[in-house]
């Protein structure tokens, strides 16, 4: 075996490690989330009907100041944060059927363009969503709203529309590879 | 497609076999059906050449330009 064939092999063998590395990591974040994605809307409820018991429950977030103040201000905070954290379940479950369907040796096919195209709609609209709640959220502290509890949920809203743009410049770029792939796979 | 493949007629002239021409010619049968269902959207001069040397015809033998129109 040559140097270079030596070498191919240990970052192909290396690759590979890092890609099931990726796709635990992928499950796992998967899994933390749709936690608490869940927990959020069982702490919705409660609020709602036994606030009295939100102290006891997953993250605590406690909103029954904001609703006893504005029905309207709470349940259009409370449906930003619900939609943020469920698409993020979403997000993660593409990637995870993505790594667990993609095949490393012929990458280039529609299945896996549209995939990617998804991933960048979904953390674009995670990004915008965060966004737009994070200034409304301001907006309702000048009204004398306590709204510090809230950040956790969009401190993170510029780097997913980054993240997003990028990965829609990577869904065009692979999409380009696709329509090559094909055209590759017709020519005798 | 303008380009149309006649490759079943000069197949059926020299009495050649799908399976015979794949292997004299180096494809597989797989690529040469492709080629031969019109399906294929570019050949190469090498294929090409190698096919005309099997079958011992000419490029225009087979492949025909038929306007879309017509």
């Amino acid at each position: 075996m040559t140097y270079q064939t030596l070498i191919l092999t240990i970052m192909s063998k290396t690759n590979n490690y890092v890609f099931w590395g990726l796709y635990v990591v992928a499950w796992i974040i998967f899994v933390g989330l749709s936690i608490e994605a869940g927990a959020l809307i069982v702490n919705f409820f409660f609020s709602v009907y036994k606030p009295e018991f939100v102290q006891n429950l997953y993250q605590k977030l406690d909103l029954t100041e904001i609703y006893k103040e504005s029905r309207l201000a709470f349940f259009g905070i409370y449906s930003f944060i619900l939609t943020i954290s469920l698409l993020k379940a979403c997000l993660f479950y593409i990637v995870i059927r993505l790594m667990h369907t993609m095949d490393l040796s012929k990458p280039f096919n529609t299945f896996v363009a549209k995939q990617i195209s998804q991933i960048s709609y979904y953390t674009l609209s995670i990004g915008l969503l965060s966004y737009i709640a994070r200034q409304l959220v301001k907006n309702l502290m000048h009204y004398g709203f306590n709204t510090d509890n809230l950040n956790q949920f969009w401190v993170d809203s510029q780097a997913f529309i980054l993240m997003g743009a990028v990965i829609y410049i990577i869904a065009t770029i692979f999409k380009k590879g696709v329509d090559i792939q094909n055209e590759n796979d017709l020519t005798v | 497609m303008a380009i149309v493949v006649n490759l079943d007629v000069v197949m059926a002239k020299r009495k050649m076999s799908l399976n015979e021409l794949s292997d004299k010619v180096g494809l597989t049968l797989s690529n040469i059906s492709i080629l031969k269902t019109g399906k294929a959207k570019a050949i190469r001069f090498s294929t090409l050449e190698t096919i005309c040397n099997v079958l011992e015809c000419q490029p225009g033998d087979i492949l025909e330009y038929v306007n879309d129109e017509q």
